[in-house]
């Protein structure tokens, strides 16, 4: 819902980032967006290229890695993903003390740059 | 050439939440952040925890996208209130909490409340520097919430199910959003009160006390 502050901050950390280092053009950001936080990629990618003109990312492409969700049963000690943006039980044991360790991400991995 | 990030895209929001925390920890103000749909209830719920603060020193943050009703509601319980108009942004962030911080006077206060935009989805992703998330769900919602905003429910210390006294008149299952909430967040304290008729209130206002004075004990 608030994908436009999302592509602003992303915006504004590789900006710094390829100033500070030198460089005059970024190609490229490598991106890992969990399902379950909340951010649909499709407006993502819409509203970062709504804002990236003038800036150093303006020709910039988004390569997003959809990260599920997963995590560890406590009962049976298996690690599970999901399909859904949460998790209820165990899918492997139906166990219901399980910790969710991975699909909340929101993470700029790599640039390409110039 | 390709070079390494490895940043998160909130952190800038995280660093701020953590320093507004510093403040009010400095202060020994315990801090929630309510949180729900539009129409919930969170205004009413404070009015009605004002009105039984009974020397707990109680202040407000209302956070709404335009106007002041809010505030003007919460200053007739002469607590100290702030009004921020986030002017279009669906949830509250941790720059908009450090740019009012002086308006409050926060060594006169035990607990402050931080009335998030109405919005089941965005506010759980920002921290503001709370303790605390608690979130209001009213029943006429609907019983399918917990599943369709899991977030939410996962984030938040407390669920506080509202407008129980529409039970009879409402298709809803209660007891399956207390079950599908639970199952999300197996430590959700959970309290069902009616801000109409006073139901439940006692048990929310008596935890909220023990919750915040363990805070400022240790």
């Amino acid at each position: 819902m608030h994908e436009v502050s999302i592509a602003a901050n992303l915006l504004e950390i590789v900006s710094e980032q390829c100033r500070k280092e030198g460089y005059r053009k970024i190609e490229s950001i490598h991106l890992k967006i969990g399902r379950a936080s909340g951010i649909m990629t499709d407006a993502l990618l819409f509203a970062f290229d709504a804002i990236k003109t003038d800036s150093l990312a303006k020709d910039a492409v988004l390569m997003i890695d959809e990260i599920a969700v997963s995590g560890r049963c406590r009962d049976c000690g298996r690690n599970f993903t999901v399909e859904e943006e949460y998790v209820l039980q165990c899918p492997v044991c139906g166990g219901a003390s399980f910790q969710v360790s991975g699909g909340r991400e929101l993470d700029i991995v790599d640039m390409e740059v110039s | 050439m390709k070079v390494k990030v490895a940043a998160k895209i909130l952190e800038a929001n995280d660093r701020i939440a953590l320093e507004n925390r510093k403040i009010f920890d400095g202060a020994g103000v315990f801090v929630v952040n309510l949180m729900s749909g539009p129409g919930a209830g969170k205004t009413s719920l404070l009015e009605k925890t004002l009105a039984k603060k009974d020397g707990l020193r109680i202040g407000v943050i209302e956070g709404d996208i335009a106007g002041s009703d809010d505030a003007e509601r919460i200053e007739k319980f002469g607590a100290p209130v702030v009004q921020i108009n986030t002017g279009g942004a669906c949830h509250l962030d941790a720059n908009m909490i450090s740019d009012v911080l002086d308006d409050l006077p926060l060594n006169e206060i035990d607990l402050l409340f931080i009335e998030n935009v109405g919005n089941l989805v965005c506010p759980a992703e920002f921290k503001v520097g709370e303790d605390m998330k608690v979130m209001l769900l009213s029943i006429a919602e609907g019983h399918d919430k917990p599943l369709k905003y899991p977030l939410m429910f996962q984030e938040s210390s407390a669920l506080v199910i509202n407008k129980i006294d529409l039970a009879p008149y409402v298709d809803v299952d209660v007891s399956k959003i207390r079950k599908d909430a639970l199952s999300l967040n197996p430590g959700l304290k959970m309290f069902e009160v009616s801000c109409r008729t006073g139901e439940g209130l006692d048990a929310w206002v008596q935890w909220l006390r023990e919750t915040a004075g363990k805070h400022r004990v240790s």
